[in-house]
């Protein structure tokens, strides 16, 4: 029977921390899309694992870890473009779920491509980083969980500056309010779709380098994917300070379910429990913690 | 119409699709049809994809030798995604094209598809996956595991930990890791066995699929248990993090048993390389490395083409594995062709040449297989490989430890 | 169907609202029937017709799905799930009660409706894409339970062997059998969604989907009406568990999991929201796609990639196609094969005369 143990707990919460960090920077290039763009795309494990990809092939031609990093991020961005010129344009003003689809269908096709293209053996991605874990009292830091919260908050900062003070970010709201108001405002639509799913490749190319550094890259990076509802749904699917409160919440309920409920009931459940609360939470706030609550008119 | 002639085109394509199939050729003459299954896209692509192609190797290098006394062996590789309707249509297809036995892949997909075996008197082998109780070549007569089965191989993992710990159980307490579906599930009766007769400590953690984080489990291990001894039975991504996780705690990786998911290169490549896994221990149920005569023989065939192996022969864990399955199949279709007569064996007889294997070792990468009309599991052998210095190297010789317990769980199995 | 509509006149609101409009579509009816019940199982070897098999299979459950998500426009990704609650209910009772199929599979289908309209209570409140999220939690949270509830599981491996059904006295063992076993049901289904979707039910599950507020307001108990979708939903879901686990002789949580979910989605989403055809379309479209794709590949390949490991390539390669073909098929025409069905038929139904 567990009882409350102090220092386990601490250990058990800076780990849920850290962890939920590395959540909400994979869920913030779910919410960017989004937000400027009212799709939601399953694609998103896909997108991180083709980018892991970039970054693992470039650095087994032994090129430097930042330059493989950029032509990852440069590849995402590319990428994200072309995806938007060709698949999503055509669906713009769609039921949303042909959109969903359609990134479901993009998923597939983003893990045969990556096969077909860098191979499908397990390749490591080395950030020039210390391997040692990072004392921070009695708790130790993995360097690449410190290295992917800290992205993951550059992210937060930079995004919240970005849709409430600049004119992009401002227009890019105004697009996913509505786009027929955006149009009639004189705001380019199309431009503005291409530029998020542009910054959310950059979001998720940098996801990649973190995650795949910490569990190698293959196909089995896509997965991360699924880690990503709970933390957006949690949080608001329009919100960039939800993505990281959510991706915290995820992080600190799972580390204590498979602390204190796991032996419980002899199961893993850090899995489902924050998909659980997850629905407590939309039962009280149906938009999730921070999303914005729409109002729904005949 | 521009819309309706591009829906045509692709109609067009998939009729043209159908016709060609339709014209698929027809067995050769004197060809023996091996069914496999394969999954080169799904949750276990990074086995898959150096798998299946260790198995063509092998079947390529008995051809270039001129066969089985002149008849060909042909593999049929279908991917199955690591899905069941798919292993269902890859199942009916190879039966169709007249397959004399057959190689599932998946725990599933074999537990699926058992029925059928029966029905259509088919063996199969699942090595090292399915289902366990399947040793039993009564209750199962079409399924071998031709491999350890999960309950072998926690009795060899068990066994390895005692001879670690100095050669007693008692009071010693063991962590198991296990990845939380029904294959991870799977040792637990022998374990549990065992822990009465050996009297350790034994407390389970559950990793959830995919366990792509596992940092939880690894504070509980480390922090609160502090276990004597640590076997891992997980798949897919999480062997490598948790490696890397107690690696990162100051567990002594020496202390660590993955049992044969877990105890792949990629898995200490993605780990984060040798020197991170050093003397991390894995389960084998095929020979690990690059000494074996078999492989020299396939490099030396690359290379009379004038082709470099292929990279897949980097690998020696995954690579091996294919090839043991490969041979125990040919070996099979060899001693069935005795039984014909040099005609063309039937899956009756290919059965039989199945349950007539024994002291077969394939220099060494094979264990000693010895099976049976009742026992399809060839005696359960595991052999223990540790990561010393940039390879694998043996830790034991071949052994089958707590048989009785092992044969006692498929005997009571339901 | 094929045919043209002129000389065909109605007059009264019951033969304009008849399953058949038009007597040439009685006939066509007629003739795929005699096609699908007389020649498939007599003329097609038994690769074929377990191909046909997994396609009825999934017309079933995609048909279910399409009620709650075509016509009542409730994304949900849980449909999975609920076919493994109905597998494991019937794979229970034949094992410990020894029922026939004609309970066991009722019985299936009714747990999977109950636990079904548990999970549609949240519908209430949540819409949109957070409900579809909230379906997953079901996913997860039913798959968590079977796989840990060792009463419903059977065991570790959670797989209970589930015997062939038989029908007065005779065990279907052969693919030709279950086929016809299963095409009643197909029939069954078909037949009772297209009667379900213009009752009084069907007409409130479409004013819920268009516009929820707005049923409200005319009178729609909209909660009943969801709850009632999930149930119908899921009982069409219960049931193709139950017909998959007889068809495979085992009823196991692991071949139900999230990407048969998906897989469901994306038949009523290709087929078309809202169709009962689109359904069938969709269901064998996705079931066939993975197929065809590799036997044109298997064809052609070597003739595409003469050095490239072909092994490899193909399974690859027929991923992206079927991506790639989703996406094409959603650019092309976003309201799904139905509607390109219809385009097709009508360009011809007035051909050569397209004016």
């Amino acid at each position: 029977m567990p009882e409350f143990d102090l220092q386990f707990t601490i250990y058990l919460l800076t780990n849920g921390v850290m962890i939920g960090l590395m959540y909400a920077l994979i869920a913030l290039g779910f919410v960017l899309i989004y937000k400027a763009t009212d799709a939601i795309n399953f694609a998103q494990g896909e997108f991180v694992m083709f980018a892991g990809f970039i970054a693992a092939a470039m650095m087994a031609r032994n090129l430097p870890f930042w330059l493989a990093a950029l032509i990852s991020i440069g590849g995402m961005v590319a990428l994200g473009f072309a995806l938007e010129r060709v698949v999503l344009r055509p669906l713009i003003g769609r039921p949303v779920i042909a959109v969903v689809m359609a990134t479901i269908g993009l998923a597939a096709v983003l893990r045969g491509t990556a096969v077909l293209a860098f191979g499908a053996g397990t390749s490591a991605i080395n950030m020039p980083i210390p391997d040692d874990p990072i004392q921070l009292g009695p708790v130790a830091l993995p360097p690449v969980e410190v290295v992917g919260a800290g992205v993951s908050l550059l992210f937060l900062a930079g995004f919240t500056w970005f849709f409430l003070k600049s004119r992009t970010g401002i227009a890019m709201r105004a697009v996913a309010d509505s786009q027929q108001v955006a149009m009639a405002m004189g705001i380019n639509v199309r431009r503005y779709f291409a530029f998020a799913w542009a910054m959310a490749g950059i979001v998720s190319a940098l996801g990649g380098i973190v995650w795949g550094a910490m569990l190698g890259v293959d196909n089995q990076l896509a997965l991360v994917g699924l880690k990503v509802f709970p933390v957006v749904i949690l949080g608001g699917l329009d919100s960039i300070i939800g993505a990281v409160v959510g991706g915290l919440i995820v992080g600190i309920v799972e580390n204590l379910a498979a602390g204190y409920l796991d032996p419980l009931v002899g199961g893993g459940t850090k899995d489902f429990v924050p998909y659980l609360l997850m629905i407590i939470v939309l039962m009280v706030r149906p938009e999730g913690i921070f999303g914005r609550r729409r109002i729904e008119r005949v | 119409m521009t819309r309706l002639a591009r829906s045509m085109l692709t109609l067009a394509a998939g009729v043209t699709a159908g016709l060609a199939y339709a014209g698929y050729a027809a067995a050769a003459d004197k060809e023996l049809l091996i069914g496999d299954q394969c999954d080169r896209t799904g949750a276990t692509q990074i086995v898959g994809t150096v798998l299946c192609p260790a198995m063509q190797d092998y079947y390529k290098l008995v051809n270039s030798k001129g066969g089985i006394d002149g008849w060909m062996i042909k593999g049929d590789e279908i991917d199955n995604g690591y899905k069941v309707p798919e292993a269902i249509e890859a199942y009916e297809r190879q039966k169709q094209m007249g397959a004399l036995m057959m190689t599932l892949y998946g725990t599933p997909q074999t537990v699926a598809l058992n029925a059928r075996l029966e029905q259509d008197k088919i063996p199969t082998t699942s090595p090292g996956f399915g289902i366990s109780a399947a040793a039993d070549g009564n209750r199962f007569p079409y399924l071998f595991p031709i491999a350890a089965t999960y309950w072998s191989q926690g009795a060899g993992a068990v066994q390895f930990a005692k001879d670690q710990l100095g050669g007693a159980l008692k009071g010693k307490k063991i962590a198991y890791v296990y990845y939380d579906n029904p294959a991870g599930k799977e040792p637990m009766p022998i374990l549990e066995a065992l822990q009465k007769q050996e009297g350790f400590e034994l407390r389970t953690f559950a990793v959830p699929p995919p366990g792509v984080e596992l940092g939880a489990q690894i504070i509980d291990i480390t922090q609160r248990y502090h276990p004597d001894f640590i076997i891992a039975h997980l798949f897919g991504r999480s062997p490598s993090v948790l490696i890397k996780g107690l690696k990162g705690a100051g567990f002594p990786l020496k202390k660590v048993v993955g049992l044969v998911w877990a105890s792949a290169e990629a898995d200490i490549l993605a780990a984060g390389g040798w020197a991170t896994a050093e003397g991390y221990n894995t389960l084998q149920f095929a020979g690990a490395g690059d000494n074996y005569p078999v492989r020299g023989e396939i490099k030396a065939m690359y290379k009379k083409d004038g082709k470099d192996p292929p990279k897949e022969m980097d690998d020696t864990v995954v690579y091996n594995r294919g090839l043991l399955q490969a041979a125990v199949q040919v070996e099979a279709l060899t001693n069935a062709l005795k039984l014909s007569g040099g005609q063309k064996p039937t899956t009756e007889q290919v059965k039989q040449g199945m349950e007539q294997i024994h002291d077969f070792t394939l220099g060494g990468l094979v264990p000693p297989l010895h099976i049976t009309a009742t026992d399809h599991e060839g005696g359960g052998f595991v052999k223990v490989f540790g990561v010393h210095g940039g390879k694998f190297v043996q830790e034991t010789d071949w052994i089958h430890p707590f048989r009785d317990v092992v044969l006692n769980a498929v005997k009571t199995a339901e | 169907m094929f045919h043209r509509e002129s000389g065909v006149f109605k007059t009264s609101y019951a033969s304009d609202m008849a399953l058949y409009p038009l007597p040439v579509a009685r006939w066509a009816v007629v003739v795929l029937a005699v096609v699908f019940i007389v020649v498939v199982p007599l003329t097609w070897s038994g690769y074929f017709v377990s191909i046909v098999n997994l396609c009825l299979i999934a017309i079933v459950g995609a048909l279910g799905l399409n009620i709650l998500v075509g016509y009542t426009g409730q994304i949900s990704i849980g449909a999975g799930a609920f076919m493994s609650v109905g597998a494991y209910t019937a794979a229970n009772l034949v094992t410990h009660l020894s029922v026939p199929f004609y309970i066991a599979l009722p019985a299936g289908g009714l747990m999977a409706a109950l636990i079904g309209t548990i999970v549609g209570i949240p519908s209430l409140r949540i819409k949109g894409i957070y409900l579809a999220i909230a379906t997953l939690a079901a996913q997860l949270i039913i798959e968590w339970t079977i796989n840990h509830v060792q009463w419903i599981s059977g065991g570790v491996q959670a797989s209970i062997p589930v015997p062939r059904p038989s029908i007065f006295g005779i065990k279907l063992v052969s693919e030709r059998q279950i086929y016809c076993f299963l095409m009643f049901f197909v029939v069954l289904a078909l037949v009772a969604t297209l009667n379900l979707v213009r009752s009084r039910i069907g007409r409130a599950f479409i004013a819920i989907r268009d516009q929820d507020i707005a049923a409200e307001i005319i009178g729609i108990n909209i909660f009943k009406y969801k709850l009632y979708a999930f149930a119908i939903s899921s009982f069409f879901a219960g049931v193709t568990g139950v017909l998959e686990s007889y068809y495979l002789g085992i009823a196991n949580y692991e071949q139900f999991q999230i990407d048969v979910s998906i897989d469901y989605l994306a038949m009523v989403i290709i087929g078309g929201l809202g169709s009962v055809l689109g359904s069938v379309f969709g269901a064998i479209f996705v079931t066939l796609l993975p197929i065809v794709s590799r036997w044109f590949l298997e064809g052609f390949g070597g003739v595409l990639f003469p050095n490239a490991d072909l092994l490899n390539v193909i399974p690859n390669l027929r991923l992206v196609i079927f991506g790639g073909l989703i996406i094409f098929f959603l650019v092309v025409e976003p309201e799904g094969l139905n509607r390109l069905w219809r385009n097709i038929r009508n360009y011809f139904r007035v051909w050569p005369f397209s004016y």
